[in-house]
This record gives C-alpha cells, structure tokens and sequence, in this order.
C-alpha cells in the first residue's frame, strides 16, 4: 500500500482480522449469526462464550478450516478461502502427533514445501528453548504430561512464523497450577513475537489475565454480545480491584454463570 | 523451569521375578500333563498308527534333519539338496512369502486408498462385501486352472488370504484416522490429499496396518497347508503324503516343524512391530 510506510512490528491499530457478517448453521443449530468485529495487528484477543456460542467455529473459520454460509473473513486484507502457514493453530486436545517425538511435531510445519528455512534444526532448538523442553527433544507425546503437550503444541503452531496464533481453549485440560504458569509463558513468547492472537475460553479469569480486549459472545444463536478492553498492565493480579472489576463487569454481560464443564 | 514430568509410562512389567517363575513353571506344568495324557493315549490306543506316540513323533521329527531331500528352485529351475524337513518347509516358503507379501502389498494398498478416497469407497464396497465372504481356498478351482496345480496356484490361494486380513486393517485404520489430527496437518501446510495420506493418515493407521499383517502370518499358514492338500509341494503336502503311508509320525513331525516356523515369524514380527510402534 503507497500509504503506508511503517514496517515496524509495534503495536497499532491496522486491523489484521477482520470478521464480517459471518454466520455458519448446522442443521438447525445457528452456531453464528452475523457475527461482525476485528482484531488489531498485534492484538491479544480473548473471545469468551457459554458452551454452543460458536466461538470454535468462529475460530475454525478464522483458520480455514471451516467454510461459513454467508459473509467473509479478511485475513491482512484478503480474504480466507483456506488453511495457510500465515495461521497458526493451537488446540484444545493438544493434536500432537502421536508419532512423532517433540522435535518432530515442531519440526512438521517447517518440513512442508512451503516453508523453506535456512536452517530448520536451529529452529527447533530454538522453540522448544522458548517453550522451556530442553531435554525432551526425543520424548514422544505419551510420555509428556498436559502442561508439556501444551507447550508442544504451541512451539509447533509457531514454528512456520505465522503471523496469526489461534488458539481454542487450549489451557482447558491442564492443572490449575499449570495453567497459571503457562499463561505467564504465553504472554512471554506474545511479547517477544508481536503475534496477532485470538485466544478462545470460557474462563472468565483467563480472558482478563491475558487479553487486551475480550469479545464476549451469546449462544443460540451465536452473536457477539460486548466487546471490552482491558487496559491493565501486565503481568495481572488476580486480587487486584481492577482486576476483580474487570470480571464482574464481563460476568454481569454474560447474564449468567457459564457452564464451566464444556 | 522445574518443568514437572508425570512420565508414568513406563511399561509395568507383570509381576516380579518371582511371578515369573512361578508362571512359567506353571506353563511347563501343562506341556507335562499334556504330554503324559498323549503318551498314554497312544499306549492304549490301537491300531497303534492312530495315536503315534510323543517319542515315536520326536525320532520322527528328529529324522526330518538326519535325511536329505532334493527340490527343484522354482524361477532358476536349478535343483538344492537339504535336510529333508528344512527342504519341505523351503518349498512351503517358496509360495507362502511371494503369496503373502504380494497379497499383503496390494490388500493395504486398496484399503489405504478405499478408505481415504471417498468416491473410491462407494464405487467399490458394494463389490468388496460380495467378495470378501468367499473362503480364500474356495478359489482353488481356479488355482488350478489358472495356474496348475505348483507353486504359482499355491501363491494365488495364499495371495488371496492376505489380500483380505491386510485389506481391512488399512482400511479400519485410515477411517480411524482423528479429524483433529488432520486439521493440525492442515493448517502446518499440509494442502494435497496425497501428502495428507502420507504424512497423517499412514502413520496414524501404522498399528492397524501391522495387526493385519501379523493376523495374515498366521492365517496364511493355514490357508498355505490347506492348498497344498490339493498337491504344491510343501510340508502340508508332506503331511498328507506320510499318513497316506501310515507313517502318522512323521504327519505329526511336520505339523510341529509349521507350529515352529509360524511362532518364529510371529515373535520376529512381534519385535519389529515393537520397535515401529514405539510412540505407542
């Protein structure tokens, strides 16, 4: 574009997604109806929901892995037709592939044509030093527990560079403790790529621990509700009034208490 | 980071050394009773031919690698001289191993390709669920008239044995394959169907693929047997030609020496299978 002139990875607001008018049915089940927002360059998006608000679909759809019946997703501008090295997914079951050990998995999404990296071992190396798996280079998945599957599955989304991280619930099956740490971990590694990232939850907690906005969206049919920012500096404290604030406020726009078990 | 490690995967070994030998002492207890019950069985059993003895059979197996026997090569035409048991099972070999790796081959070909390709699966199933319940050794017939009655017939039968078990292993593996594991794939740039088949869905299906394989070993040694009642040379052939003369001993040789060349295919198998699937 002639206008623009900045190439710097800062923060600002040229809008990287942007989702318009989607809406996607199964069978009788409205999973999104005209569901429209965007997300900043760079943006920490948290999308929150009850159970069956179509907040995976709207994610899938992001990712191209799921075609909407009507409306469009821009991606930098163009539009979405299918899956692409530009997105890169994390989720909620890990996905790893059972075969292959933790180099491998990392290694996977560099090893497609479409990639070409001067040197891939060093890339690895250097993604499972920043997810913190020295020394279970050459572990196979079912000998990692939640946490480091996890951390896995991150390190491999992020292998081809994307400029999109997507992620789906993917602290929902780990310990308490854990969790914590990983979000610590998460925002680490955000603040040193300068990601765009749409995080999915139904954590309330998670969303404001993490995000600089938190789309809130309603079931049946899947709409989006409100949107909030969350200007608090980081890292967060969970006691802080702000904090505190912060959740009442998206938990009286959710109406209810969400079912926590999906 | 004190990154904690829940690698409680270690396989439990069943039982200390203790229970081990308390187990196998236990098997060697029924070989014992067993042989015992043989033994007298064959004692108060006549015609003495009906029931050969645990002993009288033991010479017998014994004498299967005292004598030599003579076969022809097949392919080279040249001729091979060998302990007489070793010979037989040679010339088993000779159309179980191209039987069965062929068969095997094309089986899981097919069913990789049947069960990824969804227009494939609905051209051919129909077809597949006539023929599937066809006994492979009701296809001798055409063994016979096809091929003749040797090793080429002999392979065909065994060829069609493997097809089936190998078949359906792929096939069951690769519609197993996880949805998720393929949108993984997908969004790490995975874009042709053929990569996919390759990257995902072939390794995903890998301990089916291999249970098949090692059902069909077994499977075709009785299928193998079987045809070679018809006349291929082979120890099944052997086993009809020694009771034909009433040397029930020697039958009896030679169905050990099959029972002791399937279990060490199938504990070779084992092995491999172990050190392929070790992600598992």
């Amino acid at each position: 574009m002639a206008l623009s002139s900045d190439s710097s990875t800062g923060r600002n607001s040229r809008e990287k997604i942007t989702i318009q008018n989607v809406s996607r049915s199964y069978e009788s089940i409205r999973a999104l109806a005209d569901v429209s927002f965007s997300v900043s360059e760079g943006e920490f998006c948290c999308v929150v929901g009850p159970s069956g608000c179509g907040k995976t679909t709207l994610l899938r759809a992001i990712a191209g892995l799921d075609d909407p019946d009507g409306g469009s997703i821009l991606v930098g501008g163009d539009p979405v037709t299918g899956p692409g090295l530009d997105r890169g997914m994390v989720f909620q079951e890990y996905a790893l592939f059972p075969w292959r050990t933790v180099r491998g998995n990392i290694r996977f999404g560099l090893d497609r044509p479409a990639c070409d990296c001067p040197d891939c071992e060093g890339r690895v190396r250097e993604l499972i030093d920043l997810v913190g798996l020295d020394g279970f280079e050459d572990a196979y998945p079912k000998e990692l527990s939640g946490g480091m599957k996890q951390r896995v599955g991150i390190a491999r989304a992020l292998a081809p560079d994307p400029e999109i991280l997507l992620m789906d619930e993917p602290f929902g099956s780990v310990d308490a403790r854990t969790r914590d740490r990983l979000h610590a971990e998460l925002l680490d590694i955000w603040t040193q790529t300068g990601q765009t990232v749409v995080f999915v939850t139904h954590d309330i907690d998670e969303a404001v621990t993490l995000a600089d906005r938190v789309v809130v969206m309603d079931a049946d049919p899947g709409t989006v509700q409100s949107t909030f920012s969350i200007d608090l500096e980081r890292p967060r404290e969970r006691t802080s009034r702000d904090f505190v604030n912060h959740v009442a406020r998206i938990r009286d726009a959710l109406g209810s208490p969400i079912d926590a078990s999906h | 980071m004190s990154t904690r490690t829940d690698t409680s995967s270690s396989p439990v070994v069943a039982g200390s050394f203790e229970g081990d030998l308390k187990r196998y002492l236990r098997g060697l207890g029924g070989l014992l009773v067993f042989l015992v019950v043989w033994w007298v069985g064959s004692m108060t059993t006549q015609p003495s031919y009906l029931v050969p003895g645990p002993l009288e059979s033991a010479r017998a197996f014994v004498d299967l690698f005292t004598t030599s026997t003579a076969i022809i090569v097949p392919v080279t035409g040249s001729s091979m001289a060998l302990p007489t048991g070793l010979a037989h099972l040679a010339q088993t070999l000779f159309h179980y191993v191209p039987g069965l790796l062929l068969g095997a081959g094309c089986g899981i070909g097919l069913g990789l390709v049947m069960g990824w390709n969804q227009l494939l699966d609905d051209w051919i199933q129909p077809l597949v669920r006539v023929l599937r319940p066809i006994p492979p050794l009701a296809w001798i017939v055409f063994a016979i008239v096809w091929f003749g009655i040797g090793h080429t017939g002999a392979a065909f039968i065994v060829f069609v044995g493997a097809f089936w078990i190998n078949f359906y292993g792929a096939y069951g593996g690769v519609e197993g394959v996880s949805g998720e594991l393929t949108d993984a794939a997908s969004t790490l740039g995975v874009d042709r169907d053929l990569s996919m088949l390759k990257l995902v869905a072939l390794p995903s299906a890998a301990p089916q693929v291999l249970t098949g394989f090692r059902t069909s070993i077994g499977r075709c040694w009785m299928i193998v047997v079987g045809a070679e009642l018809f006349g291929a040379p082979g120890v099944g052939y052997e086993i009809i030609n020694a009771s034909n003369n009433l040397a029930m001993a020697t039958s009896v040789a030679y169905m050990f020496l099959i029972s002791l060349a399937f279990l060490c295919m199938d504990v070779g198998f084992r092995l491999l299978e172990r050190r392929v699937l070790a992600w598992r």
